[in-house]
C-alpha cells in the first residue's frame, strides 16, 4: 500500500476532492458515497485518500480501510490507460472466457488485478456484463468486444501499441519541427 | 425468570437471556471462541457454539431463553458440526504450542481437549498465510496465524473507545485483522489500554518490544 | 378516506392520465416511419448505439423524416441489436430486424424506408397480425412467455415517464392511494406474491411485520444488488420501464407507512442508475412521489444507494450494514429488519422483480393474478437463459411451465446438434439438474425438491461439451471469493471445497476426495450464518448426486469426460484428414505450438500447446482434422521435424 507513487495528476485530483467533501453530512453512512466519488476520479484509493476520507468522518483510519477493501469496486493499484475487463459471467464460462483472460495475462505479462509497469494495461475479470450472446466478451476501455477468441487478443494488444507509437512518432515530429 | 432444561439439568434464567450464557453461567461449558457477553447482537461467526433444540442443530449464542425450552449440548450432530468447524480453524493454524505465548491458556487448546480432537489435523489440507506476522503497526504485532478471526477485540476496542482502531480488512478467505499504518491517530500507547491484547483467544496480539 | 379527498386524486391523476394519452396520440398520429431501438446495456454492447447513429445519418442524408424512439431491452438477446421499423405510411406492419448492424441500418434505410423493400430476408417476423409478413408470434419464444414484469420492457422510452402512464402506469398507485393501506396489504397478501429474490419468502407476510410494528419512522428497500454471475434481469428491468419498480415501491411503502424508499442498486451498473435517477425526478415533477402525494396527504421520498460490489450484499442484514457504512457481514436474525432495520427502524427489503409484480396485481386484482401459475407459486419467473442454447435472454414465464419447454420449446434447445447435459438454476446458490429433471414444473418448491432454486432466475443450459467438475468449480470459485469471511464453515470451507475441486480438474484428485467433498458441502450447508453459506455448497451436492461417473473419471483415469479440463485433454491433428498447404491452424496459434511436418502435414507441439482450441475453430470443415481427446497420452504423437528446431 505505501508504495503506490501518486502522479501529479492523482495528487491534483487529490486536492480537488478534499474541497468537495463538505457536500456530505459527516455521517459514516456517507462513507462509501465519499470512496464511490474518488474511486470515479481517481481510479483507485490510495492511502492519502484513506487518510483524508478518515479525517473529515472523524473516524480511524482502519476503519475506512477495512470498509474499503471488502468491496469489489475499490481498487488499491492505479489502472492502466487501458484497463481491460474480461467478463467471466457464466455463459462467458461456458464459452471459455478464462482462456481469453489467460492469453491477455500471458501477453502483458501481468496478472488479473495488475498493471503493467508503463501504466499501459491493467487486467481485471468482471462478472456478467450481460452480453451473453456475444460470449466471450472482454472489454477495453469502453469498447466491448465480443466472439473473443484467443488470436483476436494479440490483435487488440497490438493496436493500441501501434496506436501509442504512431503518437509517439507524431510528438517527436512536431518536436523536431518546432526546434 | 423462566425455566428451562439443558442436558436434564433444570435451569432458571431471565426470559429473553442469552442461551450461551445461561448455559455457561450454569457451568455447563458449550465450546466458543467469538462471544462477548456485550449485549450487542451476537457476532455468531465462529460456528462452535452449537446446541440442539427441537432436533435441530442451533448456534447457542443466537438463541435466547423462553419458558420450557429444551436444550441438549451433546448429541451426535452437535459434536460433528462442533468438530467440523474447529478442524477448519486449525486447517489454517500455524501449529506451534511449544513457541506459542497462549500455550496452556489457549481456547483452541481448551475446546481439543473438550471436543477429543487432536491440533494436528488430518485429511485438511493446511493452509497458512504468508506472510503470517503482520508488524506495521509501532506497537502491535498481528500473528494472521494464529487469529481465529474471532472479531473480539475490534469489538472490544469499538465498546472502549467509541471507535475500534483495528478493523477486519479484506473479504473471504483473505479476511485479516488489521491496525492499518496510522500509527499517529491511535490513541493506543498501550500503557493505558491494552483490552485487544487482553481480550485475545489465542494471543494472536502482541505487543511489540519497544 | 375522505370523498374529498379521493375526488383530489383523480382529479390530480386524471390530468397526468390525460396528458400521457395525448402526447401518445401526437406521436402515434405523425405520419412518419417509426424505428425502435433497444438501448439497454447488452443492446449498447452489442453496438446498438452505432446502429443508431447509423439510422440518424443515413436519414439525414437521405432526407428521410422518421422517428427515431430509444426503447429498453426487450429481452432477445441472440438479436441483439435490434430494431422494429413501424412503417405505416407504406402499408406494412411493425416488423422485427434482429441483428442491425451499422451497415443494415443503412441498408434498410435505402431499401425499405425510401424504396419501400422491406427485405424480408432480414427479419424475425412482424409484431402483428397481417396478410403479407409471417409473425413473431408464430415463435415459441413470443408466444410461449407471458410477461407482467417485462411486458413494456422494450415498447417505452425508459427516460419518459408519460410512456409508461399511457400504457397505464401509475394507475394502481392513484388507485392505492384511494384506500387504506390495510386494503393494500390484504390484497397482496390475498394474492400470494411470494419475493423473487430468491427463497420465495410471501411477500404480504413480510410486509404485515413491518406495518403491525408501531414505529413512526418506517423504511422500504428495492434490492437490485443482483450479483449471480449469470443474471441480468433486474437491471434489465431497471433500465427499460423503472417506473413499474418506483410504483412497486411507492406501493410498498404506503403498505407499510414509511416514508422513506431506497433502491438499492449496484453502482457497476451505470445505465441502470443513471435511469432511476432520471425515473425518480421525473415521478417527483409529476407530484406522484414526494409531499403530499396527489392531495392524499401521503409523503414518500425515494433515493438511490449505490452498491459497491459485494455478493453477500444480497443478504438483507448485510444490506443494510453496507448502507449505513460497514463491511456487509451479515448479522444473526432476529431481530429481523422487518422489526428492526436500516437505522435501527422496520425496514422492508424486497427485489426488483417482486415489486414489479405489485402494480400489475393491484391493478388486475387477486384472481387474476391466481390463475397465472400454480397455486402455491402463482404468478410469473423471470429466467436468464443463457450458455448453450440457441436464443439465449431473458424469459418471463408462466410457473409451473416444465424445465423442457422452457429450453427447448422457447428458448429453441441445444445448438450446433449437441446433447443437452445439464441446466444450471439459480447460480452460485443453485443446482445442475440433468435430463431426467426437464419435466418437472418450474415453481418455487419443485426446484427446492430437485435440488435446486430459482434463486435470482440465472439458467445455464450445458451441453455434452461441458465438465460438470469444472461448472462446480466454477461456481465454488465465484462463493468463495465474495464469501465476507465472517463465519467459519464459510470462509475457510469453501476455500477447501474449491481447492479439492481444483485438484481434480487438474488430474490431482485422490482417493476419498468426493467424500471429503460430501461431508465438506453438508456441513457448509448445515453450519453457516447466512444464506450464501449455506446454499453454497448446492452446485457440488447437485452435481455429485447426478454425475459422479464424472467425478470419479477425473480421478480414477486421470480423464475428463467432455474433454473439457485443459490439463486433462489434448488437441492433436489426425495427418490422414489435414490436407498439405493449409496453414490455417498454424497461423491462428497464439503460442505457435502447431508446426510443419516433413510431409507438410501439421502437427501439434504438446509440450507448447494451451489447449484454446483455435486451431480446431480454425481447421476448414473440408478437413476438419483437429481432434480433442482426454486424457491426453491417448493423442498420436507427432514428432516436429529435426531442422526446424534447429533454426528456432
Amino acid at each position: 500500500m505505501d508504495d503506490v507513487v501518486l502522479t501529479s495528476e492523482d495528487k491534483a485530483a487529490l486536492e480537488e476532492l478534499r474541497s468537495q467533501l463538505d457536500r456530505y453530512e459527516k455521517s459514516t453512512a456517507n462513507l462509501i458515497p465519499i470512496l464511490q466519488m474518488i474511486q470515479e476520479k481517481v481510479k483507485f484509493l490510495p492511502p492519502a485518500a484513506i487518510k483524508m476520507v478518515a479525517g473529515f468522518l472523524e473516524i480511524p483510519s482502519s476503519q475506512v480501510y477495512g470498509v474499503a477493501t471488502f468491496y469489489n469496486q475499490f481498487k488499491f493499484n492505479p489502472p492502466g490507460k487501458n484497463p481491460i475487463k474480461v467478463c467471466l459471467g457464466t455463459a462467458c464460462h461456458v464459452r471459455a472466457g478464462d482462456i481469453i483472460l489467460e492469453n491477455f495475462e500471458r501477453k502483458l505479462g501481468i496478472r488479473e488485478g495488475e498493471t503493467t509497469e508503463d501504466r499501459e494495461f491493467s487486467i481485471d475479470r468482471v462478472a456478467c456484463v450481460g452480453c451473453c450472446a456475444l460470449a466471450p466478451v472482454a472489454i477495453m476501455g469502453k469498447t466491448v468486444h465480443g466472439h473473443m477468441a484467443p488470436s483476436k487478443v494479440e490483435g487488440l494488444v497490438m493496436r493500441v501499441q501501434i496506436e501509442r507509437e504512431k503518437a509517439e512518432r507524431e510528438r517527436q515530429k512536431n518536436e523536431s519541427g518546432q526546434n | 425468570m423462566v425455566k428451562i432444561l439443558v442436558d436434564n439439568k433444570h435451569i432458571e434464567a431471565e426470559d429473553g437471556a442469552n442461551l450461551l450464557q445461561t448455559c455457561l453461567d450454569n457451568d455447563i461449558y458449550i465450546p466458543n471462541l467469538c462471544y462477548l457477553n456485550d449485549g450487542q447482537i451476537p457476532f455468531a461467526g465462529c460456528r462452535l457454539c452449537y446446541v440442539q433444540i427441537n432436533g435441530k442443530p442451533v448456534a447457542s449464542c443466537t438463541q435466547k431463553v423462553a419458558e420450557g425450552l429444551e436444550v441438549q449440548t451433546d448429541t451426535p450432530e452437535v459434536r460433528s458440526l462442533q468438530k467440523a468447524a474447529f478442524r477448519l480453524l486449525l486447517s489454517v493454524h500455524d501449529i506451534k504450542c511449544k513457541e506459542c505465548p497462549a500455550n496452556k491458556r489457549c481456547e483452541l487448546q481448551r475446546i481439543g481437549k473438550f471436543l477429543k480432537v487432536g491440533l494436528k489435523v488430518k485429511g485438511l489440507e493446511v493452509r497458512l498465510k504468508d506472510p503470517g506476522l503482520d508488524s506495521g503497526h509501532p506497537y502491535l504485532l498481528i500473528d494472521q496465524n494464529r487469529c481465529v478471526l474471532c472479531g473480539k477485540c475490534v469489538r472490544v476496542c469499538q465498546k472502549k473507545h467509541g471507535h475500534s482502531y483495528l478493523t477486519f480488512a479484506k473479504r473471504g478467505f483473505e479476511t485479516v485483522i488489521s491496525a492499518y499504518r496510522q500509527p499517529e491517530e491511535s490513541p493506543l500507547n498501550f500503557s493505558e489500554c491494552t483490552a485487544c491484547i487482553d481480550i485475545c483467544p489465542v494471543r494472536a496480539l502482541l505487543l511489540k518490544d519497544v | 378516506m375522505s370523498q374529498g379527498k379521493i375526488k383530489t386524486i383523480d382529479e390530480k391523476f386524471g390530468a397526468i392520465f390525460a396528458e400521457a394519452q395525448r402526447r401518445k396520440n401526437e406521436r402515434e398520429a405523425k405520419p412518419v416511419p417509426k424505428i425502435h431501438i433497444g438501448l439497454a446495456t447488452c443492446g449498447i454492447a452489442a453496438g446498438a448505439m452505432e446502429t443508431k447513429a447509423s439510422f440518424e445519418e443515413s436519414l439525414a442524408q437521405r432526407g428521410i423524416d422518421a422517428q427515431i424512439h430509444p426503447v429498453g431491452c426487450i429481452g432477445h438477446c441472440y438479436a441483439e441489436p435490434w430494431v422494429i421499423i413501424e412503417n405505416t405510411e407504406m402499408g406494412f406492419p411493425p416488423i422485427f430486424y434482429p441483428k442491425v448492424t451499422a451497415g443494415k441500418a443503412k441498408m434498410l434505410t435505402k431499401l425499405y424506408l425510401e424504396e419501400g423493400d422491406p427485405r424480408l430476408e432480414h427479419i424475425l417476423g412482424a409484431m402483428e397480425e397481417n396478410e403479407m409478413i409471417p409473425t413473431v408470434w408464430e415463435f415459441s419464444r413470443f408466444s410461449e412467455e407471458k410477461r407482467i414484469v417485462m411486458n413494456l420492457c422494450g415498447k417505452i422510452d425508459p427516460d419518459d415517464i408519460y410512456e409508461y402512464i399511457a400504457e397505464e402506469g401509475y394507475v394502481s398507485w392513484a388507485k392505492a392511494l384511494k384506500g387504506t393501506p390495510e386494503e393494500l396489504l390484504n390484497l397482496v397478501k390475498d394474492s400470494g406474491l411470494r419475493g423473487r429474490g430468491g427463497a420465495g419468502f410471501p411477500t404480504g407476510t413480510k410486509w404485515e411485520i413491518a406495518a403491525k410494528h408501531d414505529s413512526s419512522k418506517k423504511i422500504v428497500i428495492c434490492n437490485a444488488d443482483e450479483g449471480d454471475p449469470g443474471a441480468y434481469m433486474d437491471r434489465t428491468i431497471l433500465e427499460s420501464n423503472p417506473h413499474q419498480v418506483l410504483e412497486g415501491l411507492a406501493l410498498s411503502a404506503y403498505a407499510i407507512g414509511a416514508d422513506t424508499a431506497f433502491i438499492y442498486v449496484r453502482s457497476e451498473y451505470p445505465l441502470a442508475v443513471k435511469t432511476i435517477q432520471k425515473a425518480i425526478s421525473q415521478a417527483e415533477e409529476a407530484g406522484l412521489i414526494g409531499k403530499d402525494i396527489l392531495g392524499s396527504g401521503f409523503d414518500l421520498e425515494i433515493k438511490i444507494f449505490q452498491g459497491s460490489g459485494a455478493f453477500v450484499c444480497g443478504e438483507e442484514t448485510a444490506l443494510i450494514l453496507s448502507m449505513e457504512g460497514f463491511r456487509g457481514m451479515p448479522y444473526p436474525r432476529p431481530p429481523y429488519p422487518a422489526e428492526t432495520g436500516l437505522q435501527g427502524v422496520p425496514t422492508v427489503i424486497n427485489n426488483v422483480k417482486t415489486l414489479a409484480l405489485v402494480p400489475p396485481i393491484v391493478k388486475n386484482g387477486v384472481s387474476w393474478f391466481r390463475q397465472i401459475g400454480t397455486e402455491n407459486s402463482p404468478g410469473t419467473a423471470i429466467f436468464s437463459v443463457v450458455g448453450n442454447v440457441t436464443h439465449p435472454g431473458l424469459v418471463e414465464i408462466p410457473m409451473g411451465i416444465s424445465l423442457r419447454s422452457l429450453i427447448f420449446k422457447i428458448c429453441g434447445g441445444i445448438p450446433d446438434k449437441k446433447k443437452f447435459k445439464a441446466a444450471q438454476i439459480g447460480g452460485p446458490s443453485g443446482g445442475c439438474l440433468p435430463e431426467e429433471f426437464l419435466d418437472i414444473p418450474i415453481d418455487f418448491d419443485s426446484l427446492i425438491e430437485a435440488g435446486a432454486m430459482i434463486g435470482s432466475g440465472g439458467m445455464v443450459v450445458l451441453d455434452e461439451d461441458t465438465c460438470m467438475v469444472d461448472v462446480s468449480r466454477y461456481f465454488l470459485d465465484f462463493t468463495q471469493k465474495e464469501s465476507c469471511g465472517k463465519c467459519t464453515f464459510c470462509r475457510i470451507g469453501t476455500w477447501h471445497l474449491l481447492s479439492i475441486l481444483q485438484r481434480l480438474t487438474i488430474g490431482e484428485g485422490k482417493e476419498g476426495d468426493l467424500e471429503k467433498l460430501e461431508q465438506l458441502s453438508r456441513d457448509i450447508k448445515e453450519g453457516s450464518l447466512c444464506g450464501l453459506g449455506k446454499t453454497a455448497p448446492n452446485p457440488v451436492l447437485t452435481s455429485l448426486k447426478y454425475f459422479r461417473e464424472e467425478y470419479e473419471a477425473h480421478i480414477k483415469e486421470g480423464r475428463c469426460p467432455a474433454a473439457s479440463c485443459r490439463p486433462l485433454t489434448a488437441f492433436y491433428i489426425d495427418l490422414d484428414k489435414c490436407a498439405r498447404g493449409c496453414d490455417a491452424c498454424v497461423g491462428c496459434c497464439p503460442v505457435d505450438a502447431v508446426f510443419t511436418t516433413s510431409n507438410r502435414k501439421k502437427g501439434i507441439d504438446q509440450d507448447l500447446c494451451i489447449k484454446c482450441g483455435e486451431c480446431k475453430v480454425h481447421c476448414p470443415p473440408d478437413y476438419n482434422a483437429i481432434f480433442k481427446i482426454s486424457p491426453p497420452h491417448l493423442a498420436p504423437v507427432i514428432e516436429r521435424p529435426k531442422e526446424e528446431k534447429e533454426t528456432s
